[in-house]
């Protein structure tokens, strides 16, 4: 049943999210086609058709250009409403005298943002690819194919940290203050880093991205993947969490 | 593994310098009623917290249904068959009463649905409104009701009645009485109104700054507890084990004796007083007695001890 209530709390941000993410989508695949002619807008599909090879990886390009931050925005927006949220409004103590653990319950309300991340890259990404290949009658869409699974395993260090930050701040409003403040650090202490020393480091974990960003341009694969990026992202998922997890087990009421 | 329903020894819990609760001795035994009272910041929400596991005593132990709160595989035990209801009584603004009933019944293998249909009528809750919407009172009327149904065998209410209109403390009386006590459950229940703790409660428990004041059947207050005015120059604190406070006010002492008054006022007429009063007391005047701070001339109650755990004879 707390999955049920986690869903029925983030309902409203998934449903906003899917749109956010599915109506550019669709929009960007459509767009080449859409004409204008003596001040009437029409759909001409030969755009498509003319030279669909470049066609599909230029919209897929479009496409994942749109889309890539909906699994960061998801991860935030949904983080929020974690454990630690239920603290101000003071729901814990009815939370936390019903005969569940502690721990189910943060790994419960993770997998159900999870699940809805899931479904936020997904649909928006194949419906997309479904139209584009549709109207390309090209199918060969790897990068698209793969994208949204990248996004997600991208986008769950940042669910791991609005989590942790909500349960470090025991709100959803000063976690996610908290979370903006890290990641805003984060890329200045980079910026500072690596400009005046012409350093270019690897990314902490959004590789993966990156590489899908620019990679897709035409399907030439020219940059190795970002393993140790994707395992950083991996190891952050797990590990931020875990901090969360911890700091909830040793809470007081 | 004790066959008390609460128990707890040397239960204690400080915030920093600020001890909440001090060496806290409580023995209630299945089927008691006991009511647990006190100020203010008193310890006893803190304490009932400590018994569902969401504060950690700093020292001592406490038992519910003979298992360890501090334990989790023991609380989740504890928390199947203990049902809370908290002093802020928040739940989720966005469900309905229905749709908590829905969420609750899944976590309690005995909850009962004729028991929340029922409650629901009785206490004339909105089934179908959200939760934020509900007036205080209503809100507080759902907690109650999800924890009334829930079927448990030890009830702990924090000031669950606080924000209901006098009908509707009546009808959750009369609920508890006729659906919980009748039927043997333990309720520990912490109130500031001592009227209702006479009409359901057969046990007491005073707190003051975190210490058990006094513990003690009600009936055994009613029948043997007395106030002694006496009035004379040198009397003494306290001159018996049995004098539970003592409190100066000029020429005048107050003594609240808790048994054999007769012999206590004839030991102090031998020291030379003048017995002015021997009165009964009701559970108001005791609690007022013995929190009561701003009798001149006393810092505190002097006479009063530590109560003993209770023998529930």
């Amino acid at each position: 049943m707390y999955a049920w209530k986690c869903w029925r709390e983030t309902r409203a941000s998934f449903i906003f999210l899917l749109m956010l993410s599915t109506v550019p989508a669709l929009l960007v695949t459509l767009g080449p086609g859409i004409k204008e002619q003596s001040g009437w807008w029409h759909f001409d599909r030969s755009e498509y058709t003319h030279n669909p090879f470049i066609m599909a990886h230029l919209v897929s390009n479009m496409i994942l250009t749109v889309l890539w931050p909906s699994s960061f925005l998801s991860a935030v927006f949904l983080g929020v409403t974690a454990l630690g949220s239920e603290f101000e409004p003071g729901t814990i103590e009815y939370l936390w005298t019903r005969p569940r653990t502690r721990t189910s319950l943060t790994w419960i309300h993770w997998s159900v943002c999870v699940a809805e991340m899931v479904i936020v890259a997904i649909v928006p990404t194949y419906l997309a690819a479904v139209l584009l290949g549709t109207l390309t009658r090209y199918w060969d869409l790897p990068f698209l194919l793969m994208a949204p699974w990248l996004m997600v395993i991208v986008g769950l260090p940042m669910l791991g940290l609005t989590t942790l930050m909500t349960a470090l701040r025991r709100s959803g409003k000063g976690g996610l203050i908290f979370t903006a403040a890290v990641v805003t650090v984060y890329v200045i202490v980079r910026q500072l880093v690596t400009v005046p020393l012409h350093l270019n480091p690897p990314t902490l974990f959004a590789g993966p991205l990156v590489w899908l960003m620019n990679n897709n341009q035409f399907g030439a694969t020219s940059i190795a993947f970002p393993w140790g990026a994707l395992w950083r992202a991996v190891f952050l998922a797990a590990a931020f969490p875990l901090a969360a997890q911890y700091l909830l087990k040793r809470a007081e009421v | 593994m004790s066959d008390a329903a609460i128990l707890t020894e040397g239960l204690s819990k400080s915030f920093g310098a600020q001890a909440a609760v001090s060496e806290l001795n409580l023995r209630i035994q299945p089927g008691a009623v006991y009511g647990f009272l006190g100020r203010n910041g008193a310890g006893k929400t803190t304490t009932m917290r400590m018994l569902l596991g969401l504060v950690q005593p700093t020292k001592g132990s406490a038992r519910v249904l003979g298992l360890d709160p501090t334990r989790e595989a023991e609380l989740m035990r504890i928390l199947e068959r203990v049902a809370f209801v908290s002093q802020r009584k928040q739940l989720y603004g966005w469900a309905t009463p229905a749709e908590l009933v829905q969420m609750n019944k899944a976590y309690f293998p005995r909850w009962s649905d004729d028991a929340a249909a029922r409650l629901a009528g009785r206490l004339e809750i909105p089934m179908k409104m959200a939760f934020k919407k509900l007036s205080i009172g209503n809100q507080s009327k759902v907690a109650l009701l999800l924890a009334l149904a829930q079927g448990a065998e030890v009830l702990i209410l924090d000031e669950p009645t606080a924000g209901l209109d006098p009908v509707m403390v009546d009808e959750i009386l009369r609920t508890l009485i006729e659906d919980h006590v009748s039927q043997g459950r333990t309720i520990f229940v912490s109130s500031h109104h001592l009227g209702e703790v006479e009409q359901i409660c057969d046990w007491v428990g005073i707190l003051e700054e975190g210490r058990l004041l006094l513990e003690s059947r009600l009936e055994e207050i009613r029948q043997e507890f007395r106030l002694v005015i006496a009035s004379g120059e040198g009397l003494p604190a306290a001159t018996s084990a049995d004098v539970v406070s003592a409190t100066t006010d000029g020429r005048f002492r107050r003594f609240v004796v808790s048994r054999e008054a007769e012999r206590f006022a004839a030991e102090l007429r031998g020291q030379g007083a003048t017995i002015l009063e021997i009165s009964p007391l009701g559970l108001r005047e005791l609690f007022l007695h013995l929190v009561r701070k701003e009798d001149p001339c006393t810092p505190g109650n002097v006479g009063v001890k530590p109560a003993p755990v209770s023998s529930f004879s």
